[in-house]
């Protein structure tokens, strides 16, 4: 009895010190190979790097960069996926914490997209531990799927939530040195050109015309629905189902981009008209032509304004005005 | 012409004309200020006297607005019965259970007070008048001084004296400004508009005449901003930017000195004084620019006053040098101290308006609701008409004199339209420089197409003063206008468009605004209204069902309503101070009964209600805010609670036999639908909001038991259920009375068991 059990525990310990080793070769062959960034798998690397008996982290992201899959969240996301490998295998951590990051391009594995079956990209996979003071007991990865376009951070809490507790590095963005430099580079030449240029710069910049221009323009822009399109990101326009165009969109609540701009050229003809109304026909010497001017831009409001509110009822349909021609 | 109206003469000539004229203008004001209180009373006469939130849900496919109308009823009559200092220590521990709330340090009180010292009067007066009816006609009555305050503050951009009356008309009935103050609905900004056109008025008045008690009572009407409404940041921005850019502008007179600095040394002292605002004026972002400005005025005037004395023209550029160095360096400390965080960052609210994407990923409690969506166009004119499109048309016509006044509108319409663009809330702020800027327009015609004499082109003093610096379009001096047809065919049409504007108000107000969100109006087949008054039927059950300290969990929107129609304790509220106590909520709403089970236990819930529309069509209800429950729950449990578990393979929301498994076992979807099938024939329920057939069984509830539905379902009331007298869990519990066998625990691993502390 007790010689089965010393052999059994040799056999353990040996067994352990078998499993242990490969493992530990496994860990210090990538972490050797992943100097900052994560490491570049293929198939067979990824198999081994997420074999069985492991005592680190594995996290793999499996993604497609090449154009030809049009993927364009997974292009869009592997900066962020290097810094986060870079600010860990660079920051301070705990000894016994082992992390490595990997990246599985579509084109070097398409033999575990099948076998994950895996229909999207970028897919976020982190192994946990089998052996080792982290081990979990279900070996299954954790999986990170993208709704939408994230940032690094947000990333970075979601891994960290599946590590154990303790110290962690941070995530460090590196600074953007040429940004700056670039920045403070324009700033300076725009100094000195306002500098050199500023006796013609300037009667542009007091020019009251100017100013009413961009004061007129920007209210009109706001009024007509622009920040709405920037929110939402509506469509410029859509068709109707029979191979026409809508310009406008049903319902209160909606709208496309080229609506918004025929609503705010309405409104800009109607505050023209109106300010030739209150400021130009009155300033008009010949008796004719002043007739003539009145005429034309109150029936230029006039229609305009029937339009608007025709446009304004396919919106609303319970709405009940309207004016003649429209 | 003059012989046949010599008999008016005596009346609109002379000083006994100018007398005429003033009572007219009285009579006229009069009317606007008595048409403005009518317009907002559709809902008392068509309902009651009752509080109530705005709600335009019906109208635009929108979640109702949390607004707090019962929260400022509740606390106006905890005012009145118990005096002030009182107030002011209120700690109210019927809200947010089990934490509590200390009411008089978080609130505006002004609103309140306002109201107390109405009733007090009244009082007074021997006039025996109930405090609620106070508070439900606060509002109307604040509109009419807003439109003799609008008069004011028009009169001094124009000469003209049609500008004023037709700005205080505009103001008046334009629905923007109606949507936030019809009779009933009680909240800060029915009289927070009032102080902010008025402080406005004040502030134009001080920099115009550049006296220190002018600029003083400016800082009085801003601390009454200050103690009534959070939105009282605008002016303090929108006063530093005018005298900012005044400055830029190279308008520096001891004028904008004296308004200046009395207004920010005065305003600032008094808006400290509020207990909710405290120190924030000199330590948060959004204060920042006022204390800014200040510094550089006073820079500018040692400058300006230094200058009288040096001579050489080296001296100037030093002193040029060294105000720009200044000011460098006093910027740079800004900076360091908000880096170091002594200066608290901009506050969320007021950022996300600035970077539009800010809440939606931070702070989702914002998002959530309506009004903080952006405004699409069909809004601005439904809630403006013609006004939208007189408004370029006046800022344009202040550009014509550019006086410091005009500089202002002009800031001030550039401002307000983006953030009225970015959230619907801020079309308020919008409404009152719309209304100067339209009526600046309309008196510019009206002025020049309303005269009865023809222009004589020989007696035009031809002065071409060729000022290069006003307007290309303004540079020929103004004739008239020669016939009487023009004359004729501008007015005619002016008038429809007038007569246009005050239909459309009308119609908007009677059909948007003026539905309480409470009582639900709606027409039947043969036209006659139908009142659905589930919310009040459910509270009043509340109120008279069960016991005095019963805690009620629902989501927050309607926390204010149970606290003040019910009379019970909530779990969270409209007051949404406390976003992990809401996610709670939201996790115990979107989770499976087991998780939620405990969450319900530990705070002590005794009733669970919810709010759902699927037999009548009403669209604000729970299960179209259930994705906002679950994305403020998973910002606090992200592992627990997954947006995307509730949401089917190809990403739709459904709740249908399609719907995923997480969906179908969340406490809302339970809770909505339990036993709504056998309201229909076999297989034929129907939810009438999502227009979807619903599965033909209903779910079922172990943990809850149904207490009451409101007689349209949309309010349905479940009571908790305590725990089992043998010590079973629900599940089993439940199993055992329908006369299932007991599943064998030891055969597997059984199904999840139910732990209860």
């Amino acid at each position: 009895m007790k010689l089965w059990s010393t052999l059994l525990l040799s056999f353990s310990v040996i067994s352990g010190v078998f499993a242990a080793k490969p493992t530990q070769d496994t860990f210090q062959k990538y972490q050797s190979l992943s100097r900052s960034g994560p490491v570049d798998l293929d198939n067979a690397a990824f198999e081994e790097l997420t074999n069985a008996p492991r005592d680190y982290y594995a996290a793999v992201i499996l993604t497609a960069m090449d154009v030809r899959y049009g993927c364009a969240m997974c292009r869009e996301f592997d900066p962020e996926w290097n810094l986060i490998a870079k600010s860990w295998n660079k920051g301070n951590k705990p000894d016994d914490l082992k992390v490595v990051f990997g990246t599985l391009d579509f084109d070097q594995g398409k033999a575990v997209f099948q076998k994950l079956m895996l229909q999207t990209a970028p897919v976020i996979l982190l192994f946990p531990p089998t052996v080792g003071p982290f081990a979990k007991l279900e070996s299954e990865p954790a999986r990170f799927d993208f709704t939408g376009p994230i940032s690094a951070d947000q990333l970075y809490s979601w891994i960290n939530r599946h590590l154990p507790d303790g110290p962690k590095p941070e995530l460090v963005r590196p600074v953007n040195y040429m940004r700056i430099v670039s920045a403070i580079t324009i700033l300076m030449g725009a100094v000195t050109l306002f500098t050199v240029l500023s006796p013609y710069v300037l009667p542009i910049i007091q020019n009251r015309n100017l100013w009413a221009a961009v004061s007129l323009i920007a209210i009109l822009l706001f009024t007509s629905g622009q920040m709405f399109n920037h929110i939402r990101k509506v469509p410029y326009v859509a068709g109707d189902g029979n191979g026409g165009i809508s310009y406008f969109a049903g319902g209160f609540q909606n709208q496309f981009g080229l609506e918004t701009q025929i609503v705010a050229a309405i409104y800009a003809v109607l505050s023209f008209a109106t300010i030739a109304l209150a400021l130009k026909v009155p300033r008009m010497e010949d008796v004719k032509g002043q007739q003539v001017a009145v005429l034309i831009w109150a029936g230029v409001l006039f229609g305009t304004y029937s339009f608007l509110l025709s446009v304004f009822k396919t919106k609303n349909g319970g709405y009940p005005f309207y004016l003649p021609p429209f | 012409m003059a012989q046949s109206s010599s008999s008016l003469d005596v009346l609109l000539k002379g000083s006994s004309g100018q007398s005429t004229r003033g009572l007219l203008r009285i009579i006229i004001l009069l009317t606007i200020a008595a048409a403005a209180v009518a317009s907002r009373l559709f809902s008392v006469i068509r309902f009651e006297s009752i509080i109530h939130e705005y709600d335009r849900s019906r109208n635009i496919d929108l979640f109702p607005i949390a607004v707090d109308p019962w929260f400022n009823f509740r606390a106006t009559k905890y005012l009145v019965q118990n005096g002030f200092y009182s107030f002011w220590d209120w700690f109210d521990d019927r809200t947010w259970h089990p934490l509590g709330r200390v009411t008089g340090g978080t609130l505006y009180p002004g609103l309140m007070v306002t109201s107390g010292v109405i009733y007090h009067i009244l009082r007074f007066l021997t006039i025996p008048v109930d405090i609620r009816n106070i508070c439900v006609l606060l509002a109307p009555g604040f509109s009419g001084l807003t439109a003799l305050a609008m008069y004011l503050l028009t009169c001094e951009m124009s000469t003209s004296p049609s500008a004023g009356l037709l700005a205080a008309a505009f103001m008046g009935i334009a629905p923007g400004y109606i949507s936030r103050s019809v009779a009933g609905s009680y909240d800060n900004e029915a009289i927070a508009i009032f102080l902010l056109v008025f402080t406005f008025f004040l502030w134009i008045k001080a920099v115009k005449n550049g006296s220190i008690m002018w600029g003083a009572l400016t800082a009085l009407f801003y601390g009454y901003m200050v103690s009534a409404w959070g939105g009282y940041v605008f002016i303090t921005n929108l006063i530093p930017l005018h005298v900012f850019v005044l400055l830029c502008m190279g308008r520096y007179s001891s004028r904008v000195y004296i308004s200046y600095t009395t207004w920010y040394a005065l305003g600032t002292l008094g808006s400290m004084q509020i207990p909710f605002v405290g120190f924030l004026p000199i330590r948060n972002s959004d204060h920042m620019s006022a204390l800014g400005v200040f510094g550089l005025i006073q820079l500018v005037a040692f400058a300006d006053f230094v200058r009288g004395f040096l001579p050489g023209k080296q001296f100037q550029k030093l002193l040029t040098a060294m105000v720009l160095l200044t000011f460098g360096l006093g910027f740079a400390g800004l900076v360091l101290l908000s880096v170091s965080g002594v200066i608290a960052p901009w506050s969320g609210r007021f950022y996300s308006l600035w970077d539009t994407g800010y809440a939606k990923i931070h702070i989702p409690i914002i998002a959530s609701v309506s009004e903080h969506q952006p405004t699409a166009w069909p809004a601005f004119f439904f809630d403006l008409n013609f006004l939208i499109w007189l408004f370029p048309a006046g800022v344009f016509m202040c550009f014509q004199n550019l006086k410091d006044e005009h500089v202002f509108v002009i800031i001030y319409a550039v401002l307000s339209s983006y953030f009225a663009g970015v959230m619907v809330r801020l079309m308020l702020t919008l409404t009152p420089i719309v209304c100067v800027a339209a009526a600046l327009a309309l008196s510019g015609i009206l002025d020049h197409f309303m005269v009865l004499s023809k222009p004589n082109p020989e007696a035009q003093t031809k002065t071409n003063a060729e000022d290069s610096k006003s307007l290309r379009s303004t540079q020929k001096p103004v004739v008239g206008i020669y016939s009487y047809f023009s004359k004729a065919v501008v007015t005619g049409s002016i008038t429809v468009y007038l007569l246009l504007f005050v239909a459309h108000c009308t119609w908007v107000t009677s059909n948007a605004y003026s539905s309480p969100s409470v009582v639900l109006a709606s027409r039947m087949p043969d036209g006659s209204q139908h009142i659905i008054d589930d919310y009040r039927e459910a509270y009043y059950w509340l109120r008279q069902n069960t016991a005095d300290n019963a805690k009620i969990m629902s989501w927050w929107d309607y926390g204010y309503q149970i606290g003040g129609m019910a009379d019970r304790p909530t779990l969270v509220d409209n007051n949404t101070w406390n976003n992990t106590h809401i996610a709670t909520v939201g996790k115990a709403m979107s989770s499976r009964e087991e998780v939620s089970y405990p969450i319900l236990r530990q705070h002590d819930v005794d009733y669970v209600l919810v709010v759902f529309g699927g037999l009548l069509g009403y669209s604000g209800d729970d299960l179209n805010k259930f994705l906002w429950m679950v994305r403020i729950a998973e910002g606090i449990w992200p592992d627990e609670v997954k947006e995307r578990d509730f949401f089917t393979a190809r990403g739709e929301y459904r709740v249908d036999d399609e719907a995923t498994p997480t969906m179908r076992n969340s406490l809302m979807y339970k809770m909505s639908y339990y036993n709504y099938q056998s309201l229909f024939p076999a297989g034929q329920a129907v939810d009438r909001v999502r227009g979807t057939r619903v599965p033909t069984e209903s779910p079922q509830l172990n943990t809850l038991e149904e207490a009451f539905t409101s007689e349209n379902w949309i309010i349905r009331i479940y009571k908790v259920k305590d725990l089992d007298n043998f010590g079973r869990d629900h599940n089993n519990a439940v199993a055992f009375d329908k006369g299932l066998k007991r599943k064998r625990a030891s055969k597997k691993k059984g199904p999840r068991v139910l732990r209860t502390e």
